[in-house]
Order: C-alpha cells, then sequence, then structure tokens
C-alpha cells in the first residue's frame, strides 16, 4: 500500500491537501485536510450585525454574495424584519446571477481539463470539428475558420514553450478518452466561457455596485428604484438586466448544456464511480412569496438518507439535535471536551493546531488533520450541492426537476442510479444551472410586475436603527449556496454580535472524519476510485473536482 | 527601472504579424494602448518599441490567506480580456486557481519558472501570510506561506501585492486578528512592491497594471503608498457621481427613502467615499457598468488600510479603538464638554465662597473708591 | 484715608499686550469659532429638505469654502504670531510658553494651588501671562499646527494650491485619509474645551482680581498693584 499526497489540489478555491492510500489500482482509504484558517467567526465578535454580510462576504470571492445574502437573512431573522418584495426578487435575481456564473466557470475552468485533453484538441480535425459543434449546438461560433483560428493560435502558443497555465497537466493519460475534435470544442468553449463570465455577473454590479463582493443591506437592499431617475433603478438599468439574463439563457442551452451531453457519453464508466455517501441535505431558497413561506421555496428543503428516494426528511435548523458541529479531528477544542457536537448557536471557535511543525511530508490522520469542523445532521454524514438539490426537487417531484432529469438520462442511456455518482455531480450541476436560467426570467418578469403596480419599495429600514432591538435575539439565515446548503447562525446581545457560525458547504462535504470515524463526503466518494498511474492521480482530482471545492468557504 | 526581461523568444510584433495584421494595425494598436494609458503622442513609438522587443513575461501567483476573489476580479476585465493576456501577453506559469497542474506537478512547473526565469519573473501575491504559531495556519504542500513567499520573492524582478488583503490584511487582520495576518510589504522588504488594494480591486485596474509592466518593462508610477498613481491617486469622493449633492446639502437619510430615490449624496448613511482613493467613480466596474455608490450603496472604503476597524458601516464618523462600536468623537466630545460645564460651575461656586474673602475686599474697595469719588 | 484707599492708589497701568498681539487674538478667536462651527457641519450635516435640483443650492459647499478660507487666515495668523513671539515685546516671548526653567515650573504649581484647586487663598502674580496660562497656550499651539497639519493634510486631496500640496505626505504617514480625519475631527474638541475653559478663566481673573483682563486684550493694557510692580522688577532683574 502506498500514500500518495496531492497538495496543492488546484483548480479549486483555496488550499485542500488529500492523502490517499493506493492499493492495487484503487483508492483504499483517503483524507481530506483544508490547511489555512483565518478565524472570521471570531473576528464578528462584537461588531454590529448589520456590518456582518460585508465582513461574511469576504469568507470567499468566487461564491461572492451568498454569505452576505445568509447574513441578512440571519439578522432579519433575529430582528424579525421583512424585506419588501422588490428586495426579494432582486435578491433572488443575485442569486440566480452567482450560480450561472459559477457553474459555468466550474465546468470549464475548474473542471473541464479533467475531462479535455488541451494538448490533444491540436491534432482535430477543424472541418470536422465544426460538423460536429453545429450538429450538438446552435451556437454561431462553430465554423471550420473559428475552429481552425483557434488551433493556429493555440499551436503557436504551445510552440513558444511557455505554456503558462497548462504547463504540466496529465496531457495523454490514459484516462482522457475523447476524440480530438471534442477536445477542441472543449478548448474554444474555456476560452468562451471565459468572455462570457464577465458578461453574467454585470447584474451584480447594476444591483450591487461591484463583482466580486457586492453590496447588501440588512432590510432590503440599497439600490432604490426611481423610474424617473438616472441615478437609481431605472428602465436603462433593468432593460440591461434584461438582456444579460436572455443572454446567460442562451449561452447556457448552447454551449454549457450540449457541451455536457457530448463529453458524457465517452464517460459514462463515472457514472459508476465516486458515488459516496448516498446522504444528502439541501435547506432550499428561492422565495417566491418571502423568505419565511418555505413552501413557495423554488428548491425545496429535506434530506434523504440511503439513497432512498422514496423519503424525504424535513429539516430544523432551530432544533438543538439536527445540525451538530464536531471538532474531535479538526484543529480547535471545545470547553465541554473535543467529542461533543455544538449546535451552531452554542459554537465555538478555538483554534488548538496539534498538526505536524512545517514542512511536513505527510499530517498524522489519526489525529487531528484539518481545520475544517465536521457538521453532521441528526449525527448523519449529509452530501450538499447540486446533485442533492436535484435528487430532493426530483423526490419531492417537482416537475421543472423530473422534466430535466428524465431527459439527461434518456439522452445519455443511463438509469437514474448513475446520479449518484461522479458523472451524476457533474450532471446535476448543469441540469440545475438551466432551469435557474429560465427561474431568473420570472423573477425578473416579477419585479416588472410589482413595479408597475406601483410598489417601488426596495427595503424596510422600520428596524435598522439598535435602538429598537431587544436586549437579546437570535437568528438563522440559510441558503443554497452554488456549492450546497449554508447556514449562518447569530446571537445578538446588546445590539452586538455575541456568537457567529457559519455551517458551510464545503465544510460538509470536505471535512474530516467525526468522533465516531464516520468519513464525510469527500473521503468517502473517493473510496474504490481506480487509479491507473498513482504518479498522476487524474481519477482523483475527476471525483474532488465533481464536488468544486472551496475551502476558503469551508474553514472561513 | 530595467526592461524587464528580453529572453531570445518571438516578441508581440512576431506575433501580431505572423497573425496576419500589417504594420499599419499594429501601429493602430499602439497608439490605442498609448492613450489608454494616457500618454502624449510621443508614447506611440514608446509602446511600439517595447511590443517589438519583448517576450511573454512570467507571471507566478500565489495564494495565501485570501478569498480568491483577487483572481475572480482579475478575470473579469474587459480590456484586456484575460482570453488574451493569459495567451498572449504573459505567461502566467504559477496559479492554484487555473493552473491545470497540480500537487507536486504545479510545485515542479513552478520551480522551473523560478530557476530559468531567476530575476526575471513577475510575483504577484494574493492573500495575507499569517505569522502566529510558525506559520502553521497557512500551509501548501507542507510547507508555510511565509517559507513559499521569501522563496518565491528571492529570483523576482517585481512584487505585486493584489488586493486588500495583500497590501494591508483586508479581514483576517481585523481585529483581534487571531492569526497574525500579515501583509506582504512587512515581510519582503528589498524588493520592488506594487500595491493594488481593494477588495477587491478593479479587473481592469489589475489587468492595466500588468499590461503597463509588460508594453513599458517598468514599473508604473507609485504615490506615497506605493500604489500606481494611474488608478489611485484620487479619491471616490472627487469624482462621484453624486457630487453634486454633497455641494448642495442633499442627503440621504435612511436607505430606499424619497432622497434616495432621487440619487442624493450617502455620506449621511455612512459613505467612506470622501477617505478612499480608488478608481472606481472614474472607471467604474465590470467595464463600466456601474460601482457601489451608483448602485446606492455607501463606499465601505475597501481599498484603504485598517478599514474594517475604521467603525460601523453606517456611521459617517469612525470610532475610537477602545471605546467600544458605539462612541464616536463627537459622543466623546460632548460628554467632556458637559463635564467640563459642570466643572467650570463647580469652580465658580467653590470661587465664590473660598475666595470670599478677596472678593469682599475689593468689593469694599470699589464701594471705598465710590464714596470718595462723591466727595 | 484708610488701607484700601492707599492700596487703590498705587495701581500702576501697564501695557502688555501691543496692537499686534491683539489683532492677532481677536483673528484667531474668530477664526477658530469659525472653524469649529463649520467644522462641526462639515461632520454632522443636518437633514434639510429641499425638493429642488441639486444646481440650485450649494450650501454645504458654502460651508466647506468658509472653512476652507478661514483655514488659511488661521494658518498664516497663527504663523505670524510664531514670529512675533521673537519680535515682540517681553510678554509676547516665546519664553512665556516654554518651561525652560525650575521657576516655571515652580509658578505654574503656585497658580495650580492658588487658582484652580484653590488651597490658598490669595492672588497669583505675574503681569503678561502666568506660567500655567503659558504652558497652555504652548500645547494650543501645538494643537494649532495639529490641526493646520491635519487638515492641510486632507485639503491635499481636493485643491493643487501650492501650500495644499506641501502636505500631500500627511495622509499615507498616519495610514490614510481614514485615520487623518478621525483625528482631525477629534482634535475640534480641543478647541471647544479650550474655549470654554479658557474664557470661563479670563472672566474669573477679572473678577477675582479686578486688573481689567477681559479689557486688556482690548486695549492692551492692565492695570497691576504697585507691590506686585515692584516684586516682578526686582524678579525680571534678579
Ligand atoms: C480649529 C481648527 C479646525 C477645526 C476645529 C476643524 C474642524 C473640522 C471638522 C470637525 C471637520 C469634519 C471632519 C469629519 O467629520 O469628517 C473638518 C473637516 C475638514 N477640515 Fe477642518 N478644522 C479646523 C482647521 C482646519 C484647517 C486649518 C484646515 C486646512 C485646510 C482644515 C481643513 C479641513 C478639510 C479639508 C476638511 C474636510 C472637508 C471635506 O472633505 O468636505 N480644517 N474640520
Ligand atoms: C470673550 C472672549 C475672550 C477674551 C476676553 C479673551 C482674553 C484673553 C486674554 C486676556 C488673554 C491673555 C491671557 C493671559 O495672559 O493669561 C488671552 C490669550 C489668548 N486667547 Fe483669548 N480671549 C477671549 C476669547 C478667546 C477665544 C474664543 C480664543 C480661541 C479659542 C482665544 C484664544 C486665546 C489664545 C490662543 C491666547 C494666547 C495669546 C497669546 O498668543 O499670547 N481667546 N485671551
Ligand atoms: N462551500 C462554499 Fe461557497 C459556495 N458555493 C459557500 O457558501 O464557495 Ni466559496
Ligand atoms: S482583498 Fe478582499 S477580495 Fe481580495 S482576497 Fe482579500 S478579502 Fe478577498
Ligand atoms: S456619495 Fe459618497 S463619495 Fe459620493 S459625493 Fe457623497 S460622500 Fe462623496
Ligand atoms: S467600497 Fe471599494 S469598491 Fe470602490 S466605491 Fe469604495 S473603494
Ligand atoms: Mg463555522
Amino acid at each position: 500500500m502506498s500514500r500518495i499526497v496531492i497538495d496543492p489540489i488546484t483548480r479549486i478555491e483555496g488550499h485542500l491537501r488529500i492523502e490517499a492510500d493506493i492499493q492495487n489500482g484503487k483508492v483504499e482509504n483517503a483524507y481530506s485536510s483544508g490547511t489555512m484558517v483565518r478565524l472570521l467567526e471570531e473576528i464578528l465578535k462584537g461588531r454590529d450585525p448589520r456590518d456582518a454580510w460585508a465582513f461574511v462576504g469576504r469568507v470567499c470571492g468566487v461564491c461572492t454574495s451568498v454569505h452576505s445574502l445568509a447574513s441578512c437573512r440571519a439578522v432579519e431573522d433575529a430582528l424579525g424584519i421583512t424585506i419588501p418584495p422588490n428586495a426579494e426578487m432582486v435578491r433572488n435575481l443575485m442569486f440566480c446571477t452567482q450560480y450561472m456564473h459559477d457553474h459555468v466557470v466550474h465546468f470549464y475552468h475548474l473542471h473541464a481539463m479533467d475531462w479535455v485533453d488541451v494538448v490533444d484538441s491540436l491534432k482535430a480535425d477543424p472541418k470536422k470539428t465544426s460538423e460536429i459543434a453545429q450538429s450538438i449546438s446552435s451556437y454561431p461560433k462553430s465554423s471550420p475558420g473559428y475552429f481552425s483560428d483557434l488551433q493556429k493560435r493555440v499551436k503557436k502558443f504551445v510552440e513558444s514553450g511557455q505554456l503558462g497555465i497548462f504547463a504540466n497537466g496529465y496531457w495523454g493519460h490514459a484516462a482522457y478518452k475523447l476524440p480530438s475534435e471534442i477536445n477542441l470544442i472543449g478548448l474554444a468553449h474555456y476560452l468562451e466561457a471565459l468572455e462570457w463570465q464577465k458578461e453574467i455577473v454585470k447584474i451584480h454590479t447594476i444591483f450591487g455596485g461591484k463583482n466580486p463582493h457586492p453590496n447588501f443591506l440588512v432590510g432590503g437592499m440599497a439600490c432604490s428604484i426611481g423610474i424617473d431617475d438616472v441615478s437609481a433603478i431605472n428602465a436603462e438599468r433593468l432593460a440591461y438586466v434584461q438582456q444579460l439574463l436572455y443572454q446567460a439563457r442562451d449561452f447556457i442551452n448552447q454551449v454549457y448544456i450540449p457541451d455536457l451531453l457530448a463529453i458524457a457519453p465517452y464517460y459514462l464508466d463515472w457514472g459508476g464511480i465516486g458515488g459516496g455517501l448516498g446522504n444528502y441535505l439541501v435547506y432550499g431558497d428561492l422565495p417566491d412569496n418571502g423568505y419565511s413561506d418555505t413552501a413557495s421555496y423554488r428548491f425545496p428543503a429535506g434530506a434523504i438518507l440511503n439513497k432512498d428516494l422514496s423519503k424525504v426528511y424535513e429539516v430544523d435548523l432551530r432544533s438543538d439535535s439536527e445540525v451538530q458541529e464536531f471538532i474531535s479531528n479538526s484543529w480547535y477544542t471545545y470547553a465541554g471536551g473535543d467529542s461533543v457536537g455544538l449546535h451552531p448557536w452554542k459554537g465555538e471557535t478555538k483554534l488548538n493546531y496539534t498538526g505536524p511543525k512545517p514542512p511536513y511530508e505527510h499530517l498524522d490522520v489519526e489525529q487531528k488533520y484539518s481545520f475544517l469542523k465536521t457538521p453532521r445532521w441528526k449525527g448523519n454524514a449529509m452530501e450538499v450541492g447540486p446533485l442533492a438539490r436535484v435528487l430532493v426537487g426530483y423526490a419531492r417531484g417537482k416537475e421543472e426537476f423530473k422534466a430535466a432529469v428524465d431527459s439527461v438520462l434518456s439522452v445519455l442511456k443511463v438509469p437514474a442510479a448513475a446520479l449518484f455518482s461522479t458523472l451524476g455531480r457533474t450532471a446535476a450541476r448543469a441540469i440545475e444551472s438551466q432551469i435557474i436560467a429560465n427561474w431568473a426570467i420570472d423573477f425578473y418578469d416579477k419585479l416588472i410586475q410589482n413595479i408597475k403596480n406601483g410598489d417601488t419599495r426596495m427595503a424596510d429600514m422600520e428596524k435598522f436603527d439598535p435602538k429598537k432591538w431587544p436586549a437579546k435575539a437570535t437568528g438563522v439565515g440559510h441558503t443554497e449556496a452554488p456549492r450546497g446548503a449554508l447556514g449562518h447562525w447569530i446571537v445578538i446581545e446588546d445590539s452586538k454580535i455575541a456568537n457567529y457560525q457559519l455551517v458551510v458547504p464545503t465544510t460538509w462535504n470536505a471535512s474530516p472524519r467525526d468522533a465516531k470515524g464516520q468519513m464525510s463526503a469527500y473521503e468517502s466518494a473517493l473510496l474504490q476510485t481506480p487509479i491507473a498511474n498513482p504518479e498522476q492521480p487524474l481519477e482523483i482530482l475527476r471525483t474532488i473536482h465533481s464536488f468544486d471545492p472551496c475551502l476558503a468557504c469551508a474553514v472561513h | 527601472m530595467a526592461q524587464i526581461t528580453t529572453i531570445g523568444r518571438k516578441t508581440y510584433y512576431d506575433d501580431i504579424i505572423e497573425k496576419g495584421y500589417s504594420r499599419r494595425d499594429f501601429m493602430k494598436f499602439c497608439a490605442m494602448m498609448a492613450a489608454y494609458l494616457g500618454l502624449e503622442s510621443s508614447g506611440v513609438a514608446q509602446v511600439a518599441q517595447a511590443l517589438q522587443t519583448q517576450h511573454r513575461v512570467p507571471v507566478i501567483w500565489l495564494h495565501f490567506q485570501e478569498c480568491t476573489c483577487c483572481s475572480e476580479s482579475f478575470i473579469r476585465s474587459s480590456h484586456p480580456i484575460v482570453a488574451d493576456i493569459l495567451l498572449d501577453k504573459l505567461s502566467l506559469d504559477y496559479t492554484e486557481t487555473l493552473m491545470a497542474a497540480s500537487g507536486h506537478q504545479a510545485e515542479v512547473a513552478k520551480a522551473k519558472t523560478m530557476k530559468d526565469y531567476y530575476g526575471e519573473y513577475i510575483l504577484c501575491v494574493e492573500g495575507t501570510v499569517p505569522t502566529d504559531n510558525n506559520g502553521v495556519y497557512c500551509c501548501i504542500g507542507g510547507r508555510t506561506a511565509e517559507d513559499i513567499l521569501k522563496e518565491a520573492a528571492a529570483g523576482a524582478k517585481a512584487l505585486i501585492a493584489w488586493g486588500s488583503c495583500a497590501c494591508n490584511g483586508c479581514v483576517q487582520a481585523a481585529y483581534p486578528n487571531p492569526t497574525s495576518a500579515t501583509p506582504i510589504h512587512k515581510i519582503i522588504t528589498d524588493k520592488p512592491i506594487i500595491r493594488v488594494p481593494g477588495c477587491p480591486p478593479i479587473g481592469e485596474v489589475m489587468a492595466g497594471v500588468l499590461v503597463h509592466i509588460i508594453t513599458f518593462g517598468t514599473l508604473p508610477e507609485l504615490d506615497g503608498a506605493k500604489r500606481p498613481k494611474a488608478f489611485y491617486s484620487k479619491r471616490v469622493h472627487d469624482t462621484c457621481q453624486r457630487r453634486a449633492f454633497y455641494d448642495a446639502g442633499l442627503f440621504v437619510e435612511t436607505f430606499d427613502d424619497e432622497n434616495a430615490k432621487k440619487g442624493y449624496c450617502l455620506y449621511k448613511v455612512g459613505c467612506k467615499g470622501p477617505m478612499t482613493y480608488n478608481a472606481c467613480s472614474v472607471t467604474r466596474w465590470n467595464n463600466g457598468v456601474s460601482y457601489p455608490i451608483q448602485s446606492g450603496h455607501g463606499c465601505i472604503g475597501c481599498s484603504e488600510d485598517n478599514y474594517w476597524d475604521a467603525g460601523p458601516l453606517y456611521r459617517r464618523m469612525q470610532t475610537f479603538p477602545g471605546f467600544g462600536i458605539e462612541s464616536n468623537a463627537d459622543e466623546i466630545g460632548i460628554g467632556a464638554a458637559v463635564l467640563t460645564a459642570g466643572g467650570l460651575a463647580a469652580h465658580a461656586i467653590a470661587t465664590n465662597i473660598r475666595k470670599n474673602k478677596l472678593i469682599e475686599d475689593l468689593i469694599t474697595e470699589g464701594k471705598e473708591s465710590e464714596k470718595e469719588l462723591k466727595k | 484715608m484708610n488701607d484700601l484707599a492707599m492700596h487703590f492708589k498705587h495701581l500702576r497701568r501697564v501695557f502688555v499686550w501691543e496692537l499686534p498681539v491683539r489683532v492677532y487674538h481677536w483673528i484667531n478667536a474668530l477664526a477658530i469659532v469659525v472653524l469649529c462651527v463649520t467644522g462641526f457641519i462639515i461632520g454632522n450635516p443636518p437633514g434639510i429638505m429641499f425638493g429642488g435640483e441639486a444646481h440650485e443650492s450649494y450650501w454645504f459647499g458654502t460651508v466647506r469654502f468658509l472653512h476652507f478660507a478661514s483655514a488659511y487666515i488661521f494658518l498664516f495668523n497663527f504663523l505670524f504670531r510664531l514670529y512675533w513671539g521673537f519680535v515682540g515685546n517681553k510678554y509676547a516671548n516665546w519664553k512665556n510658553f516654554i518651561p525652560t526653567n525650575r521657576r516655571f515650573f515652580k509658578e505654574m504649581w503656585e497658580v495650580l494651588k492658588i487658582d484652580i484647586l484653590q488651597i490658598k487663598s490669595g492672588e497669583h502674580l505675574s503681569v503678561g501671562h502666568n506660567a500655567l496660562a503659558g504652558f497652555i497656550y504652548f500645547l494650543t499651539f501645538i494643537a494649532f499646527a495639529v490641526q493646520c497639519i491635519t487638515g492641510f493634510g486632507l485639503y491635499a486631496a481636493m485643491s493643487h494650491s501650492l501650500i495644499a500640496r506641501m502636505f500631500v505626505w500627511v495622509s499615507p504617514f498616519l495610514g490614510g485619509d481614514f485615520a487623518l480625519r478621525r483625528w482631525h475631527h477629534a482634535a475640534m474638541w480641543f478647541f471647544i474645551l479650550f474655549a470654554m475653559v479658557h474664557v470661563y478663566l479670563v472672566f474669573y481673573h477679572d473678577y477675582v482680581e479686578g486688573r481689567g483682563e477681559i479689557s486688556s486684550m482690548g486695549g492692551g493694557w492692565k492695570f497691576i498693584e504697585e507691590e506686585v510692580f515692584e516684586e516682578q522688577n526686582s524678579k525680571t532683574s534678579a
């Protein structure tokens, strides 16, 4: 048995280290560790709760905006603030924008090179490539000339000897299966997506002033509607948003989805690899009628255990015994002993590094080995993210999810069981992107309708003044971040933050084992993954990337 | 500063001619570039010269304690677009966010650039370096951030500190800074460092800084705080679109009130634009679409040192460290004024008691004189 | 004639404050009042509801203009006073402000006991500033300097004038405009507190000592008892 280490795992956000034991060409055991910490939960203590969204926004610039959203909701929940309908629609639009951006960038810039051999694309025949491209999509950039120009450009780039970000990839690895032509399409769309992604975020810029890190506001949004004013949200701004939404939907339909469907058939074996836990957790999001009306959520909440889609459990974030965080294998210490689990309202974040002194070769995985805490739902390790959302939506019988999932399964000619896998995770992300692109246009229409009806309110400032707050209040704000269920728990005392705890999607997925030795999603998904060449563990990257890791989020 | 690099490979000029452009196209491009960089017409020749003699500059981009928003912002650049920067302008040989290689293959790529281009490459740093507890709070490949930074800086031509993290510590260095998150210039002191603050900096600004270096082979001109003058010499407030309202004394009193709908100035709801040096109100964000103030929220001062600890976001005046979040200079001042007035009143009363004799003497003296005058 | 009448007879008129000092004083007092009022408004603008367009109003700009205009007057007036500390009469001399010998400290202590703590009953002796007042003015001058440096440091961002340009170093030196503004704003309270105490003390001295302290800043004269005059004379010649 040999222990391999991949550190840094690249094409993710943050600092993730995987150690894996390989036996007979398969992963026998795996350990996932986050090796950077900033301790924002401690930094937040004593601050003004209304400012928290800005601090926690900086937890992550990749899934930017989602922490700010969760934070505003947590404070609003604590203080009993209900935001106006316009603000809800604008927040939903910010949310959808974030998804479309994050998922497309993940697919092309973080995940694609696990499947697409960039160097091999030089061998492609541009004419054949064009034919394939035109057969799968109506996307206009698909002429033979387009592909041959691109190929020339890449060729020159490769010949320069300065390979830049493409240097030292696992090019030529036996696990790459695509024909050269599809590799070339993948590369072309890598560049197209790079251009596209800077456009879609302009919706954040319009409503939140910038991206990354758009501005939020407790009580609503700061972007007032002033249909007759040049400096507020007016007809021009709204038309801009609408155009961006249409462009985004087109890109997803004409590029992202066709590419996924063109690549997947070559990797159907990955429909049986990397499934892992089989437990899925969703908090739900995209309210259509107020955050407190959970029935109106477009993403329904729920939990699934042991891949059993016939039963969806309810989730209660306020219950002391449902969501808990453990630290038995994490570099922290709890006042009440390191083996207990704490509900986030009672959460503690006290550092206690006991790992090896750097520079080190290996972590001592028998002890604490990560800066991630280990969250559990009713004691169960849960996977969160696109796959969980799509499965819960599917299991809850929501039409949109059923239609989208069934169509992908039938195109790929695979059974539903193939969803519980690395491929399933990657497909679920594309599926929900497509659903969301449509929803976003609904939300836009609702916003316009509401303004037409004469409601221009964007924020409720009634309780903004701390003098109107109770001496003590607790709140929880949740959202579905692109990577999964996200919750912020806040305790306010004397108008200040007394405790603030984040339990983040990647914390669920990438955490170390819990007190009972149960693995979390990454570690469990890696078990039995075939490894053709331990020197080039491409297969490990495939499964890990299918979760879209974000370690700055996970540790915060 | 000397030219950044001239290694025997193809230049931009070769590049562009090979692509089928004419010399005239090339000169047009140079003129555009010169205008973009704010140069006089004589600058065109300089740009042309630079582009005809240079290669893709190798860049190593390190990530430490950060949120990666700086990388995200960088890929938002619209002019030039990042695909062109990556393929044609520089050679981004190491960045954990985008590079194909992982694990030791990634480290090998970095080591190769550090060796082959010793003294030539540009080192970009995103994030802070934790110095507490021997640096264990940020390790990559089993080594500390500090160790990695020092090694990479040794052979760098110059450093770029991206974003507020690398420039001033940003959020993780906010009180109580539990990991001793440290900005780059406090660790590397023997190399030129360009500080490009902002949380994050504007994508076009980041690209602009790199384009300047590539085009001229020199560092851009820096101000007293080592920021490129081109983007950080004016306050957000100086060219703010709401400035006329500021001068007219027309202010938003609370968010989304009538004044907000009219686009009045955000000064009283905590706008930090008057203290913040950044290009937001000129360059704006995401290809000029908007900037925080245009979209209704005040500037939070994200490009200024220590901005997280400069007091609550929605108060105009900053607090004083040590006086709690709710007290600002005016509250302390009014308190002191009341105390002083009380003290003076007490003093006046005490005077009338303790100096009673003296005062009586004076009064008698006055009365005596008065009497004498009558005589 | 009784004792008191004799006392009265022996009051001496002394020319303490030369015209330039008096002119300086009142320009300074006025400038400080204007700077505090306008500064306070800049820091805490009142919400004046106004239905018109921005171009129809400029009141905040005007307040700021007054602040900057008074700032220049304040600066040059202050510089003039520094100069006069070297060429003016002995009551205006810089040695009145900076403790250079033990006698200075001793007198400060005396004044503290007599005037402030009122432990000893009686009058203090100086003709011009007493030592404590002189020292407080020294601190005041430092505050003037701080306020000019921070004020012009802020002003450097909005002016290309030569004087403002001389202060561009201030912001980076203090770590940015946040800190600069905070200190500039906080220092305003020193001026307000100083003015309260100062005006009170001038009235206090006039009331307790009857030497015409208030009017001295008008005409320049103080009225000093013969014994005090003699004593001071011998002290300065000793
Ligand atoms: C007694 C002397 C002074 C007092 C009490 C005073 C007080 C103030 C106060 C309270 C503010 C508002 C600060 C804030 O809340 O942000 C202010 C602003 C300012 N002061 Fe002064 N100040 C004085 C002298 C000066 C001087 C000598 C200058 C030199 C030019 C100056 C220039 C400024 C500037 C430029 C501002 C910022 C105004 C703006 O951005 O609109 N001040 N002052
Ligand atoms: C009713 C108003 C005032 C009167 C009658 C008055 C009178 C005087 C007198 C008699 C002195 C000499 C004090 C001594 O020798 O101990 C003096 C000095 C001084 N006063 Fe005032 N004062 C007035 C208001 C102010 C104000 C408002 C300020 C500014 C805040 C001010 C600033 C000063 C300063 C700086 C000196 C030191 C002068 C020097 O350079 O020698 N005064 N004042
Ligand atoms: N994990 C995570 Fe995030 C997301 N999506 C946040 O909540 O990436 Ni930075
Ligand atoms: S400067 Fe701000 S945006 Fe950039 S990495 Fe740091 S926290 Fe993120
Ligand atoms: S909104 Fe802010 S930056 Fe703009 S004028 Fe008002 S105070 Fe200045
Ligand atoms: S908050 Fe930052 S983005 Fe610009 S407007 Fe202020 S510097
Ligand atoms: Mg947490």
